[in-house]
């Protein structure tokens, strides 16, 4: 399995990262040699393995429903670009969003 | 409007909807992944933390509670809770979303393989042309049939924050020139129910969303409001040629924020995509917004590319083992459920179906009816619903409150109910009483005193004045005898004037037949 340009392309896009032709070829070359070590992998018999998708064995982490204090507004929007009526003031949108 | 229209479209296309509903856990304290408090409204960014804010290094640690409710929404739709399950990243960009990804469920959300029985009556039965049929559906004695709704799954999520475009018109996107974005709803627990694509009419849409919002009212997970935006109903809709199997290109309907705008933008899509595919055209597969004063969909700008949402598992939270002990514990916090109050209403209150089903339809009429014949016990059921129905729900519809908000108490129907039942006052001046403690919130009782509406039994009293109206009206005695017996209500109508309205009709009519006869 080997990644082709276009498809780093893609991914890239799908980050919203700008790349330059020579990022393309070296992240081409980077990402399939992290590819070539699940071909590693796949090569072994695991159909008895389920999915891993926390290595350590921990499971039902969770916090009891009870508020605790947050930032002030004034510290959350300290570091905004742009701020107004207590809101982050965005540029205007295209398309897009409404997903959940 | 379009209704024959659409009756002749389904005659030869079957429109296939399948509904995706989002719920806020209201019921929450705190957001899904950090401490910050659940409301509404509020200042902007006023409930807002590094983790619901998405700043780096921030811990998302999962609400106990809120994963509780979602089991308990599950149980109530008859779903599977999966033994293992997670959350994944969805990732895609948007303001409203300050990580980047959205922390969701993927291919192990909490629970999976429910259903809803809907049923549908009335003027709606209509949209469903294969009824007879029984295929899919239950029909009932009384027209009204049931069809069952699969439920595909209902996963876990978190909210996004609420954007306001600022120099457009009425904050919508189009023409803004900039956004001010607010956090302090990003990160409600936020639950998503997909359903099968069971759903053959937008008479079962609405239904099916209507029955869904009463049991999530019912388990009290959410307000539900759909103003306030806490229930959120998006449609996927296509037709197929009636009698085949396959399904056509599906649009999807969102921004339906009623449950008359759920009815109305399904029946304009059937009508729109029967008429692009009658003319020989096909439907697009894309997203459609439902303009409610225009009364009709339209597309919204296509995405530039398809999505990509590259879920993977999150790896900031560790998976999820519900034990079989944690899952019945949670099935212990069931309440009624809307079905069961129903059948329960007719068994020990003996109420017709009719009755109730519109009483449980609604949690405060049904808590308020039980409340009522408490006090007045199962013979008082039926007149205690009538009243209820008729002249309550009026009061309520006329003046735009919930029961509870209203000054009418269950008491106070009973007692009402009583005074007619044991002669005091009639049917009819009952509806003035009824109009009056609606007003004031005095009891019933006291109105019939100080307003002197006693009817008046005493046979007695009522003899005199019969045999007055008789003694005056020779004439219509005689051709009353003479088998015009229509005049009965000319001597009803005199004695009922001549005592102020305020006779018992049954005694009225009671000693005018025995006099008249003699």
């Amino acid at each position: 399995m080997a990644l082709s340009e276009s498809e780093v392309r893609h991914v890239a896009m799908l980050a919203r990262l700008a790349l330059s032709e020579t990022q393309v070829e070296t992240l081409r070359v980077e990402l399939n040699s992290i590819l070539g070590h699940i071909d590693t992998i796949q090569q072994l018999d695991l159909a008895d393995v389920p999915p891993t998708a926390h290595a350590i064995p921990v499971v039902n982490e969770t916090r009891p429903d009870v508020p605790r204090p947050g930032l002030s507004r004034e510290a959350a929007l300290l570091n905004a670009p742009e701020k107004e009526a207590g809101a982050f003031l965005i540029p205007q949108m295209t398309g897009g969003g409404d997903e959940s | 409007m379009s209704k024959d229209r659409l009756l002749e479209v389904l005659e030869r296309w079957e429109p296939v909807i399948g509904l995706e509903i989002h719920t806020e856990l209201t019921s929450t304290r705190t957001k899904m992944f950090c401490g910050c408090e659940v409301a509404f409204g509020g200042e902007p960014n006023t409930r807002v933390c590094p983790v619901c804010l998405g700043m780096p290094g921030a811990l998302p640690v999962p609400n106990q509670y809120a994963i509780e409710q979602t089991v308990l929404a599950g149980l109530a739709t008859e779903c599977t809770i999966a033994p293992h399950s997670l959350f994944h990243r969805k990732q895609y960009f948007y303001p409203d979303m300050p990580k980047d990804y959205q922390i969701s469920q993927y291919d192990q959300p909490f629970c999976e393989d429910g259903q809803i029985l809907v049923e549908v009556d009335g003027g709606g039965v209509a949209q469903r042309l294969d009824v007879a049929d029984g295929t899919g559906v239950t029909p009932a004695e009384d027209g009204s049939y049931t069809a069952r709704i699969g439920i595909t799954r209902i996963h876990l999520e978190e909210d996004t924050g609420k954007m306001v475009h600022v120099g457009g018109s009425e904050g919508r996107l189009a023409g803004a020139t900039k956004s001010l974005v607010d956090f302090n709803r990003a990160g409600t627990p936020l639950i998503e129910l997909v359903s099968e694509p069971d759903i053959r009419t937008p008479e079962e849409a609405r239904r099916f969303a209507q029955k869904l919002r009463l049991i999530w009212l019912s388990l009290g997970i959410s307000d539900c409001s759909m103003e306030e935006g806490s229930m959120r109903v998006d449609g996927n809709i296509s037709l197929r040629k009636r009698g085949t199997v396959e399904f056509g290109v599906k649009a999807e309907v969102k921004n339906m924020n009623s449950f008359k705008s759920l009815h109305d933008a399904l029946v304009y899509e059937i009508l729109r995509q029967a008429e692009l595919l009658d003319s020989g055209g096909t439907v697009v597969q894309e997203t459609r917004h439902w303009d409610v004063g225009a009364k009709r969909t339209s597309a919204l700008r296509s995405k530039e590319a398809a999505h990509d949402y590259r879920y993977f598992p999150e790896p900031d939270m560790t998976p999820f083992e519900f034990s079989e002990e944690f899952i019945d514990g949670i099935r212990q916090r069931l309440p009624e459920l809307p079905d069961a109050k129903k059948i329960r209403f007719m068994a020990t209150w003996g109420l017709p179906v009719h009755d109730a089903t519109v009483l449980t339809s609604d949690l405060e009429m049904a808590e308020f009816f039980e409340a009522a014949v408490t006090i007045g016990g199962a013979e008082r059921a039926k007149p205690i619903a009538n009243l209820m129905l008729n002249d309550l729900a009026a009061h309520l519809n006329a003046a735009g409150i919930s029961v509870t908000a209203s000054k009418v108490v269950p008491a106070m129907v009973d007692e009402l109910v009583a005074l007619v039942e044991e002669g005091t006052i009639s049917g009819k001046q009952a509806k003035d009483v009824f109009t009056e403690m609606a007003e004031t919130g005095d009891a019933p009782g006291a109105i019939v005193e100080i307003r002197g509406l006693k009817q008046v039994s005493d046979t007695g009293a009522i003899e005199a004045v019969v045999d007055r109206i008789i003694a005056e009206n020779p004439d219509k005695v005689e051709g009353y005898r003479s088998g015009r017996t229509g005049l009965m209500g000319f001597f009803v109508g005199q004695v009922m004037r001549e005592m102020g309205g305020q006779a018992n009709p049954a005694v009225v009519n009671e000693v005018l037949g025995r006099r008249l006869s003699s």
